[in-house]
């Protein structure tokens, strides 16, 4: 059961430059998969990819095969995607559907896409709100949420959706370090469950430390490294391919050039 | 209606909540706040009708009229009847979007000093209609007061030089196109509105274009032809403005994006992004 | 279809429940039906009765819902439109020879004042209705209930998305015209400057909402809005059969007493 890159090669419509090339990439249920890489490297491109948005919706050339617990992705229609992998973006304000008076209404959105009936909708809205520990928000309205909140009730509402994989781009770029916080429990909370997979994309390399299993690094459209993460957050060439080692891991090498002996524990 | 919005694609119906909002605020900002004499809430209309086509320029624009009517806190006014002319400035948007005059038409040389003639003679050829349009200027039927004329002289210099030089500062040919477009688009919403304003409001909208409607009452001019000639004095003015905002909003949206809509093919150019 | 309208049990009660009180628990749409009515009739039968009797029933639902103090605001809102046309037409009527008096250039006629009152009330009765609408529906409400009726979701999310951005949006503008204020622009003062003015205003607002369509397009995407289905309604509001048969009425006789009007049968009206 996993979510599949095989050799994907991704073209914007009208453009000839391979934004993502060759690239080979699983993501299990249960495991969070970080992505690093400098701006431009083509990390959002490679969410739209796994979700299935490109080319299904934005147009564009696919080489390759994307595919989900073993159903390719091509041919899909966008709602069956949004069923198999949820996607969230950086900005928590255009992810909402603006159509709603409360939280609870803009969580059963989803769901009533989907045309279920009643009983289902109630019944995903209130899993959702719970699994993310965000019940207390439900009869807030949407537009008068704190960044870290309108986020969080912009994951709650495509988990709405059931998907087995998300994939997040950024999801903690426009937020605080207290909505980062809240941000970053609620991906914890999720993995803890084993149902879901995660691929994050974030250039927060020390909240990756904290929740991601592997870490995949892209440079230029290529993956240039992929494996446990505190082994690729390690690596020496992580700069070099324009990614911030965790703080951690600039403190050690810092200690290792002044020759200072750091407890294990901070090691 | 539910045919008509499902030929949109989720692109285009996202575009057009954000075109009727931008209608709505910056043509409510610009009238009631600015206090300023000109209209310039058909920038999301124009932009619509240009990269989704006629179908959807109409709706949009109609739906930002009737909408802005029933707004709470800002609504009222006389702006939801007009919502018919709206409607057809929105589809000629849709025209022009299907001709390509909004792409963007790199030229040097002979090519732009012609681009930047043809735009300065077009407003020139438009300012003499109304100078000398024989319905303004016969002493038996009455016409513009003075202040008027000269108005017409002082904005057709402005315009001239403005539009000669946005085509050579910028390169690019397609300004004289854009100002061909948005002048054509002000005259025919100046003869689509001249019957809503006569016939529903008296002659006139409570703004201070009023004052052209009063001088030429004063001059003879029965209610409809007032209101006509306002019309074909401030419309063209407000439409070719408003034409090279939206080309300027197209020119610096990024060209992958603006390929995405249904039009957005026939306004970009180059294929290398 | 329920007569009395409500939220089911099993859906939160803050999720809210149709409005109460006389004419607000009116049905959305019989309420949108009876404004649409209104305003075809006041602009659309000539003379003074169209506008007279549309006014009367206007205020009456008004007053019946008790939002008549809150008309006032809609009322002054007229004053600019109103003046200009009673000026407009009293003293520069086209071909009017009928004087009320003389003095200097000033010749106002009896014409030119029995146009200008006509087009008031119509300005007015027209005004009202749109604020009483306004005032007792809710667009959510109407929207919902349009939406059960079998409007689709796509005009379903324009409508109510556009009605929900629209304040937002005019808020963003106040702050950034109080911001320009605060830098000393200036928002009140001569034509040049507040053309200049309106540049950081207005560039801002559309380059942002611009970029915003592409992530809003992917998001509703990832939301399953694509789907086929119906969606399931949440909130229902009451109906009842003379609210039907009113319905009918108005949607029949509209556009008669229009058609009537037009080809001169109301003559013997004033």
């Amino acid at each position: 059961m996993s979510l599949s890159l095989r050799s994907v090669t991704y073209r914007y419509a009208g453009s000839s430059r391979r934004v993502l090339r060759s690239l080979d990439l699983n993501i299990e249920r249960g495991e969070v998969l970080g992505v690093v890489g400098a701006n431009d490297a083509g990390k959002s491109t490679l969410c739209l990819v796994a979700a299935g948005l490109a080319p299904t919706t934005i147009g564009g050339r696919l080489d390759g095969e994307v595919a989900i617990d073993g159903a390719p992705s091509a041919g899909a229609r966008p709602h069956e995607l949004a069923q198999r992998c949820g996607v969230l973006f950086q900005n928590p304000v255009t992810q909402l559907s603006g159509t709603t008076a409360t939280v609870w209404e803009e969580i059963a959105f989803g769901p009533r896409n989907l045309g279920l009936a009643l009983e289902a909708i109630v019944e995903r809205v209130a899993w959702a709100l719970s699994l993310l520990d965000i019940d207390v928000l439900a009869p807030r309205d949407p537009a008068r949420l704190s960044g870290g909140q309108a986020q969080l009730v912009a994951l709650a509402s495509v988990l709405a959706l059931r998907p087995a994989y998300l994939v997040l781009d950024e999801p903690t770029s426009q937020l605080d370090p207290q909505g980062t916080q809240l941000a970053g429990e609620a991906f914890a909370r999720l993995t803890r469950s084993g149902e879901v997979g995660i691929l994050l994309v974030e250039h927060k390399t020390d909240l990756l430390e904290r929740l991601a299993n592997r870490v995949a690094v892209l440079a230029e459209g290529e993956l240039v490294a992929v494996g446990p993460a505190a082994g690729v957050l390690a690596d020496e060439r992580l700069e070099a391919w324009g990614v911030d080692p965790p703080a951690r891991v600039r403190l050690a090498r810092a200690a290792e050039r002044a020759g200072v002996q750091l407890p294990v524990s901070a090691a | 209606m539910d045919w008509l919005s499902r030929q949109f694609s989720t692109r285009v119906l996202s575009l057009m909540v954000v075109a009727i909002a931008i209608n709505i605020v910056i043509g409510y900002t610009v009238q009631t706040v600015l206090k300023l004499p000109i209209y310039l809430d058909s920038i999301g209309t124009i932009l619509v009708g240009v990269l989704a086509g006629p179908i959807a320029g109409l709706v949009t624009g109609a739906a930002s009229n009737l909408i802005w009517q029933y707004a709470p806190g800002i609504g009222g006014g006389t702006i939801g009847p007009f919502a018919i002319t709206a409607a057809v400035i929105g589809v000629l948007a849709g025209i022009w979007g299907y001709l390509g005059v909004y792409r963007s038409r790199p030229a040097t040389g002979a090519r732009l000093w012609a681009a930047a003639i043809i735009g300065v003679v077009v407003i020139l050829f438009l300012a003499s209609r109304i100078y000398n349009n024989p319905a303004y200027t016969d002493p038996n039927v009455g016409g513009y007061p003075a202040w008027v004329f000269t108005a017409i002289v002082v904005i057709a210099i402005v315009a001239s030089v403005s539009v000669a030089g946005f085509i050579l500062v910028r390169r690019d040919a397609a300004g004289a196109w854009v100002a061909v477009a948005g002048a054509l688009t002000g005259i025919v919403a100046a003869i689509v509105s001249a019957p809503i304003a006569a016939y529903v409001f008296g002659g006139v909208t409570g703004s201070g274009t009023d004052v052209i409607v009063a001088a030429l009452r004063q001059g003879g001019q029965d209610v409809y032809n007032a209101s006509l000639g306002q019309g074909l004095f401030s419309d063209p003015i407000d439409k070719t403005i408003t034409s090279f905002v939206v080309f300027i909003v197209l020119t610096s949206l990024s060209p992958r994006v603006v390929a995405r809509f249904p039009l957005g093919e026939r306004i970009v150019t180059d294929s290398e992004g | 279809m329920s007569e009395t309208g409500g939220v089911p049990e099993i859906v939160p009660e803050f999720v809210l429940p149709p409005p109460t009180g006389a004419y607000r628990r009116l049905n959305p749409t019989t309420k949108l039906l009876i404004a649409l009515a209104e305003a075809l009739i006041a602009f659309g039968v000539r003379g003074w009765s169209g506008p007279v009797v549309v006014l009367a029933i206007v205020l009456a639902s008004g007053a019946r819902a008790g939002v008549g103090a809150r008309l006032v605001p809609f009322l002054l809102a007229t004053i600019p439109l109103v003046a200009s046309i009673l000026l407009v037409n009293t003293f520069l009527y086209p071909g009017a020879t009928d004087r009320i008096f003389v003095l200097g250039p000033l010749a106002p006629t009896w014409t030119g004042l029995v146009f200008a009152g006509q087009a008031t009330l119509r300005v007015i009765a027209f005004a009202m209705s749109a604020a009483v609408l306004g005032l007792t529906t809710g667009p959510d409400e109407l929207v919902a209930d349009l939406e059960r009726r079998g409007m689709g979701r796509r005009t379903a999310f324009v409508l109510s998305a556009t009605v929900r951005s629209v304040p937002r949006v005019l808020e963003r503008v106040r702050e950034i015209t109080e911001a320009q204020r605060a830098r000393g622009l200036d928002t009140e003062g001569r034509i040049w400057r507040r053309v200049r003015g309106l540049v950081p205003l207005a560039g801002p607002l559309l380059f942002g909402a611009l970029t915003d369509v592409e992530e809003q397009t992917m998001a509703l995407e990832a939301r399953g809005f694509s789907a086929p289905a119906r969606r399931a309604v949440i909130r229902t509001f009451p109906d009842s059969t003379p609210q039907r048969a009113l319905r009918l009425l108005l949607a029949a006789g509209t556009p008669l007493v229009l058609l009537v009007s037009v080809i001169g049968m109301l003559g013997f009206l004033p």
